[in-house]
């Protein structure tokens, strides 16, 4: 409104000094007429007269012209900085009109990042603003689409998997029991149908073995894989793993050996699971490494609990496997070119269970000298007593 | 003569089962579903078979719903579920009924002719 001021103060300023310099004009106009009539010996004493009177009338007019100009001056620079500090209001205020819906958006990517893909800004402000948070609103928009649509994909496939490797068991027990039936008759077969039922059989438990690591890795994804932890003592489940793997490593002529630490603490796992990892650490050491290596397991007291480490002397595994092994389908070189009957499953899964506990997995390995894979298992509170197992699972099928 | 009553709905597991249990020597009669099982035994008679072997899922009735109606009406003969669940806790394994033991898919016969001879040797 100030500056609205100025504006007609200038305005008034130009049109004043227009009628002051029109009024001057017409007085020195007036003052020579007499002059003129002076000197050609007309005029006296009026013609006088008139010239002190518009010399009169023109300092009056100067007077009030330089009262005027100061006026406004003072009107104007009275303008200037009220248009300043409107202008400064303006600038403020539309800072705060900005900053608040962009304050929003930030937020709201933050969210948006953050993986909550129903976030959605409040529109509004400026146009820029408001336009900035509709295209923001979209994106969450069709974000949110691709997220929902690739859960159902996914739950889909878990549901997939789960349903396929329940389907694929009764076929498979059929094959299985048949082949067993056949074997119950060995003594009345040839060598080579004795040779064949063998190859059935080995095919069956890799079957087996793929249908139980791919069911485990459906459930691990649909968060399903659960567990059921007590107080156990590790010893003898080591002992009890080294003792099942004998046969194998044997006929490799490999070592297998134990070194469990005296007094370990009881550790809080499921024993079957914690089984079938060393299983499946075990299984991997004597695959990998060639005749007569040796493969050492030892349980002690770590840091932060019980550390089971699975240590062989094979040909290790190279820094850019090594970084990809705990994946799903990530098989070492030898798994590729020599028959090594795994799934590429087997330390994805470990890895899954292991943290299902609260544990850690972890592996060491330099190509030439050998592998260590590391399990820290939590330790069970002081007073915890052993539970004994509760499952009543009389026959389960091989893992 | 002790006397298995199984039910599956696969006609080849029933074959199969059937052969390793009678060359057990035991005597087996089977079902192809819950309802032959219910429809089957007469909870009044002592007469029934020594133990139940029961598919956990089965058309028409499931060796567990089965099982729940045989329950229900006073009988007690052993049952053992076989299921293709690989882990007896996962799923539908019912903690109301008297299950004596779960057998998993691909079947380990020994184990699962180990359990037979214990359930039927303290039921007689």
């Amino acid at each position: 409104m100030l500056t609205a001021a100025a504006v007609i103060g200038v305005g008034h300023f130009i049109a004043e000094r227009q009628n002051y310099e029109s009024s001057i004009e017409r007085s020195f106009q007036t003052e020579m007429q007499a002059r003129v009539e002076i000197a050609e010996g007309a005029g006296g004493k009026a013609a006088r007269q008139t010239i002190t009177r518009e010399e009169a009338h023109r300092a009056e007019l100067r007077n009030s012209i330089s009262d005027d100009t100061r006026d406004t001056a003072i009107l104007v620079g009275a303008g200037l900085i009220a248009g300043l500090i409107g202008a400064l209001l303006l600038f403020t205020g539309l800072i705060a009109t900005m900053r608040r819906p962009l304050e929003q958006l930030v937020d709201a990517a933050g969210r948006l990042a953050a993986g909550d893909r129903s976030t959605r800004v409040e529109v509004g402000g400026l146009s820029e603003t408001a336009t900035l948070g509709n295209a923001f609103n979209e994106m969450a928009a069709e974000l949110e689409l691709e997220a929902s649509e690739r859960d159902k994909l996914d739950r889909m496939k878990d549901e997939f998997v789960l349903t396929a490797s329940h389907e694929l068991r009764s076929p498979l027990t059929s094959v299985q029991g048949f082949a067993e039936l056949l074997m119950m008759e060995r003594d009345s077969l040839t060598q080579r149908q004795v040779e064949t039922v063998e190859i059935i059989l080995d095919n069956c438990r890799h079957l087996v073995r793929l249908l139980n690591d791919l069911l485990d890795l459906a459930r691990s994804d649909a968060g399903r894989l659960t567990i059921r932890p007590r107080p156990t003592e590790l010893g003898p489940l080591v002992e009890d793993v080294v003792r099942s793997m004998r046969a194998q490593t044997d006929g490799s002529e490999q070592s297998l050996t134990e070194r469990i630490e005296p007094n370990l603490p009881l550790v809080v796992v499921e024993p079957d699971r914690i089984r079938q990892i060393l299983v499946n650490l075990v299984t991997n050491a004597h695959e990998y490494s060639p005749e007569r290596a040796s493969i050492q397991v030892t349980a002690r007291v770590a840091d932060a609990g019980v550390e089971i480490d699975v240590s062989d002397n094979g040909p290790g595994i190279p820094p850019a496997q090594l970084e990809h092994i705990f994946e799903r389908f990530v098989r070492g070189d030898a798994g590729l070119t020599q028959r090594v009957g795994g799934t590429g499953l087997g330390l994805a899964i470990s890895k899954s269970l292991v943290e299902l506990h609260g544990g850690a997995i972890s592996v060491d390995s330099e190509v030439g000298r050998g592998s260590t894979f590391s399990v820290l298992l939590p330790v069970a509170p002081p007073g915890a007593v052993e539970e004994p197992a509760g499952s009543r699972a009389i026959a389960e099928g091989p893992r | 003569m002790t006397t298995v009553l199984i039910a599956d709905d696969s006609e080849t597991i029933l074959l199969l089962m059937r052969t390793r249990l009678e060359l057990a020597g035991y005597t087996v009669e089977t079902a192809v579903d819950g309802q032959e099982v219910t429809e089957r035994i007469d909870p009044s008679s002592t007469d029934g078979p020594d133990l139940l072997l029961l598919d956990a899922m089965m058309p028409r009735k499931s060796g567990i719903d089965a099982l729940r109606e045989l329950r229900a009406a006073g009988v007690e003969t052993p049952a053992l579920i076989v299921s293709a669940h690989q882990d007896p806790g996962d799923a539908n394994a019912p903690t109301d009924l008297e299950i004596s033991g779960y057998v998993t898919k691909p079947i380990d016969f020994d184990l699962l002719l180990g359990a037979v001879a214990e359930l039927t040797a303290q039921a007689s």
